[in-house]
């Protein structure tokens, strides 16, 4: 095991991990509640390396985002294994480490949600600031939904208040 | 169809609930705040309280402006009786003398015992609607987030002019009305809310705007205010009497509603606009006997005489003209009150005789009457007359009210207001402030200019408090285990930002036997956990922590106090140097936010080469602790478990159950334990697994009973803002041979002086059980207090720790502790009650 393999949810072995909003999102009742059970979807377990230094070092390949929150902290999102894209960015001289843990992750295809949510103008994603009153990473995926980043221990709650805010939308009290 | 106290009542689409009430005959609507005098409908615009009605369950709703809907139930408010006979009325007919302007700052308050009494009275005789018994939210309310290029407040000609300008300029325009009709008007380009008020305005443009169950937060580019003008009472012996209406109130009567307002109405107007509500009343086929232009006629007496609370005739200077409707008006005054709060200044212009606004700021523009434009007012000479004249009808402010208190010496508006209350009920000023300043001017002879407007504040309408509130957040922390410890029927508390098992089962003192005879496992994922790494990550934490980690060697833990640079107890935890260039932090579950920044803050002025990075939720936790730890761990791992090649205070990297684990050698709760560190989505699998190797849950209470029977300390709980480590019998601690460290000056001056208090462990004399915080008592005077204290079944006795003067810290000494009103008796006890030697924890 490396020295950081202890990070790794990668590293355990298969049906060992579960997703932080499984419980959130696997509800039953919840699908049918919101009409659209697509509307929010777990990414939770998705490559995620968080990486200290400086950014302009580091080199990103097909299917990674580098989101930059400052010149020398940002979060690079792959679909690689994320403690070999951690030991490969560390070869360019900056520190990197497997996040994929850490961050609890949802996509969310309603967009009228959104500022129900967060003040944050939208048009500047990626961002991070705050989301249902927590500090929230934000970015935009493929087909436009909002792909939201939270703690994992947060994400419970976050995942909670995000389908209590589409049931308000839709008219729920 | 819809129930007004019991009388079905029916409306059409486009009515509102007060228009459908007055056009089915009823005519009080409301009793007065104070004097519960009968009051009727009298803006039409939502402005003043003569409306507020509780409807469906909701108390205070302007029904003048709320829509009509289908099985609505209308009920009166504030009212003991009927509206038609309220027995509180009698406080108009006797209770004047009695209930002078601020009488309640005068007249009850003595006996001092009896205000709760006479609070409950006043609050029962006046007010407004009642909150719902159960607090229920009426519905479920949300705030939203908006961005306007251009915010239009108000939807009148200029309103709406101004924002189909706005749109040809580009997309990002919304108009907010109060008028639901405007809701269904189509402005191209323009995004139109309504019916919604925009509440204020604050700094960076932000204005909220009511838009019933939600409240949208605009932020704007551009602020555009178009709220027009407010037609002004008129000040007159009467003038509250059911039936007397301003000329809006009138016009919406009869051209929005279709609804005659009377027989026979006298018009009293200050303004060619308020005068022409004459014809609009003649068209509807009411008989207008009489028009009173007041600033020709300059009436010297106008008085409203009335019966059973409803005007009968108008008696204008010695004439009487009988009438069931007195359209009155001082004339129109801008609303500039969103101006105001903006930053706008407000002067007044003699000339037209209102306030206007002007030096609007940056960003916000007005458009309209707001401007001033056509408006203008005069006031009457003051009107002698039996009759209450109010100047404010929200308070039940009269123009002898405010006599009075200028008698008294609130001479200034803004000290009046605050005296009297006028300006401060439902309508904020819109109808009684141009008239209380006038009354003021007239009165002490100062000038309107001089005497100035209050102060602007929001907001700029009544808002139920469940929408200012919005939707209820309530960000909780769980652990990747967390539903594991629900599935297992533990008790849930809040720990800090966190929900953690207090315990599984009815008596905690199971898991502790678990935990001492066999084995126990605690989620303690809740701990901060940082990693510092960089080749001068030693150096940073060798100035950041009293005592030493330069001489760590790599796979060894040494126990850590953070001290602040005044030397007192922050946060402790343990570090565990993984290499040369990188170490493992954990902080209390409280402190991981904190110590980070408290790191990344030295670190800024140090400028070490070290990274500090927060992984306390990319790891989950367990401490796995009893003497069957290693035994049950062993089956789960092929790494090398003995005392020999794991020794005590070893951290290592170990697989468990298929999960790669950092395993801590460590033991708060005293026993035998491994820390097992690893990747929070193996949370429940590996909790499953040490589970059935026959590992026992155990909870906080467990584990404070555990860490007590070690007199373990828990910073926050045993240490308080001046703890220190030399108080807190931690010597050894901090080595003052080094260079430096923060708290290194601090702690040298308290080596130097007397100390004031010790914390040491103590077991009581009897089986009594002191409550944390108890008073420690010494020759009858308190000494100290109790930070921790529970039954121990292993050591047989009730014990604690507890802060004691110095000269009483020796082992044996007695003290007494104050336990329900008694003292009972406790000794000193130094080093761990429990296994003193460590010997179990170091098996």
């Amino acid at each position: 095991m490396s020295v950081l393999g202890f990070l790794s949810p990668s590293r355990c072995e298969p049906g060992t991990i579960t997703s932080p909003l499984r419980h959130a999102l696997g509800r039953v009742g919840w699908s049918a509640y919101l009409g659209d059970p697509e509307q929010v979807r777990d990414l939770s377990l998705e490559g995620i390396v968080e990486i200290r230094g400086d950014l302009d070092r580091v080199s990103t390949l097909e299917g990674e985002e580098l989101v930059r929150l400052s010149p020398r902290r940002g979060f690079l999102f792959t679909a690689g294994d994320a403690p070999d894209v951690a030991e490969r960015v560390r070869a360019e001289g900056v520190l990197a480490y497997d996040a994929s843990g850490a961050l609890a992750g949802m996509a969310i295809a309603n967009e009228a949600v959104m500022p129900r949510l967060t003040d944050l103008d939208l048009s500047q994603v990626p961002t991070a600031g705050p989301f249902a009153r927590v500090w929230a990473l934000f970015r935009r995926g493929e087909d436009g939904e909002y792909l939201i980043y939270v703690q994992q221990e947060l994400g419970h709650y976050v995942a909670e208040a995000v389908l209590d805010a589409l049931a308000g939308l839709e008219g729920w009290a | 169809m819809f129930s007004s106290s019991g009388t079905r009542v029916s409306g059409f689409r486009g009515d509102t609930i007060g228009s459908a009430l007055y056009a089915s005959g009823q005519r009080i609507f409301s009793r007065s705040f104070k004097y519960h005098r009968p009051r009727g409908l009298y803006c039409c615009a939502g402005h003043c309280p003569n409306c507020l009605m509780t409807v469906d369950g909701v108390p205070n709703v302007r029904v003048c402006v709320e829509p009509v809907r289908e099985g609505a139930v209308v009920e009166a408010q504030n009212v003991w009786g009927s509206l038609d006979r309220d027995l509180l009325s009698i406080t108009d007919r006797i209770g004047g003398p009695f209930t002078p302007v601020g009488f309640y700052y005068r007249t009850m308050i003595r006996p001092r015992r009896l205000w709760p009494l006479y609070e409950k009275a006043l609050r029962n005789l006046a007010g407004l609607g009642r909150v719902a018994e159960d607090g229920a939210p009426h519905g479920r309310y949300d705030v939203e987030h908006r961005r306007a290029r251009v915010l239009v407040i108000g939807g009148g000609r200029s309103g709406r002019a101004a924002a189909l300008a706005a749109a040809t300029l580009g997309p990002g325009v919304v108009l907010v009305d109060e008028d639901a009709r405007l809701g269904a008007t189509e402005l191209e380009g323009v995004d139109v809310l309504a019916p919604a008020c925009a509440l204020g305005v604050w700094e960076g443009n932000l204005v909220p705007v009511d838009a019933g169950h939600v409240l949208y937060r605009f932020r704007a580019e551009r602020i555009v205010v178009a709220t027009g003008a407010l037609d002004q009472p008129l000040l007159f012996p009467g003038n509250d009497l059911v039936g007397v209406l301003l000329p809006n109130a009138c016009r919406r009567l009869v051209s929005d509603f279709a609804v005659k307002p009377g027989d026979r109405a006298v018009v009293v107007a200050a303004d060619d606009d308020a005068l022409e509500v004459a014809d609009d009343l003649r068209e509807a086929g009411v008989v207008v006997p009489r028009v009173v232009d007041i600033r020709q006629a300059q009436p010297r007496e106008l008085a409203a005489e009335g019966r059973k609370g409803r005007v009968k005739r108008l008696l204008v200077d010695g004439e009487a003209v009988d009438c069931d409707l007195v359209v009155a008006s001082a004339g129109r005054q801008p609303s500039y009150s969103l101006l105001a709060q903006a930053g706008a200044r407000v002067e007044y212009d003699a000339a037209r005789g209102v306030f206007v606004p002007t030096d609007l700021p940056a960003g916000i523009e007005a458009v309209g009457s707001v401007t001033g434009e056509g408006c203008s007012s005069i006031a009457l000479p003051a009107q002698a007359g039996k009759a209450k004249c109010f100047v404010c009808v929200c308070e039940d402010v009269t123009t002898k009210d405010v006599s009075r208190a200028i008698a008294e010496g609130f001479d200034s508006i803004e000290l009046a207001k605050r005296y009297t209350t006028v300006t401060m009920g439902p309508c904020q000023g819109k109808l009684c402030q141009l008239a209380s300043i006038r009354l003021y001017a007239q009165t002490t002879g100062t000038g309107e200019a001089a005497l100035g407007t209050t102060t602007a504040r929001p907001p700029w309408t009544p808002v139920e408090l469940g929408l200012l509130a919005g939707r209820h957040f309530e960000p909780a922390r769980r652990t990747s285990i967390h539903f594991r410890h629900e599935e297992e029927g533990a008790k849930i508390m809040w720990a800090g930002p966190w929900k953690r098992p207090y315990a599984y089962g009815e008596t905690p003192e199971d898991e502790v036997r678990a935990v001492h005879e066999s084995l126990g496992v605690i989620d303690v994922s809740t701990l901060g956990k940082l990693l510092v790494e960089g080749p001068e990550a030693a150096e940073l934490l060798e100035r950041l922590y009293p005592n030493r980690f330069s001489d760590l060697k790599p796979g060894r833990i040494r126990y850590g106090v953070l001290t602040s640079d005044g030397g007192r107890i922050m946060d402790d935890g343990t570090i565990a140097r993984l290499t040369d260039d990188l170490y493992y932090v954990t902080t209390t579950s409280t402190g991981a936010d904190s110590v980070t920044a408290w790191f990344e803050w030295w670190n800024a002025v140090w400028g070490y080469e070290a990274e500090i990075v927060n992984v306390t939720g990319a790891l989950a936790a367990v401490n796995l602790a009893g003497p069957r730890a290693r035994e049950a761990l062993e089956r789960l791992t092929e790494d090398d478990l003995s005392a020999e090649a794991f020794r005590y205070l070893d951290a290592r990297r170990i697989e468990v159950a298929g999960v790669p684990c950092l395993a801590l050698r460590i033991g708060f709760v005293g026993e035998l334990g491994y820390e097992l560190h690893f990747p929070s989505p193996a949370g429940e699998h590996l909790w499953d697994r040490l589970v059935e190797e026959g590992a026992r849950p155990f909870g906080l209470e467990p584990q404070r009973v555990l860490r007590l029977e070690k007199a373990h300390i828990i910073v926050g709980q045993d240490t308080d803002s001046e703890s220190n480590l030399l108080s807190a019998g931690m010597p050894w601690l901090p080595k003052m041979d080094k260079e430096d460290f923060v708290g290194k000056l601090a702690l040298e001056h308290f080596a130097e002086r007397e100390e004031r208090e010790k914390l040491v462990g103590f077991v009581m004399e009897e089986n009594t059980l002191p409550a944390e915080g108890a008073q420690v008592v010494i020759e009858g005077f308190p000494a100290g207090r109790v930070t921790s204290a529970r039954r121990s079944e292993a050591v047989g006795s009730v014990i604690g720790l507890v802060w004691v003067p110095p000269d009483r810290a020796e082992d044996g000494t007695r003290f007494e502790i104050r336990v329900d009103r008694r003292l009972v008796g406790a000794r000193v006890t130094s080093g761990s009650f429990f296994d003193p030697a460590g010997e179990r924890m170091r098996s």
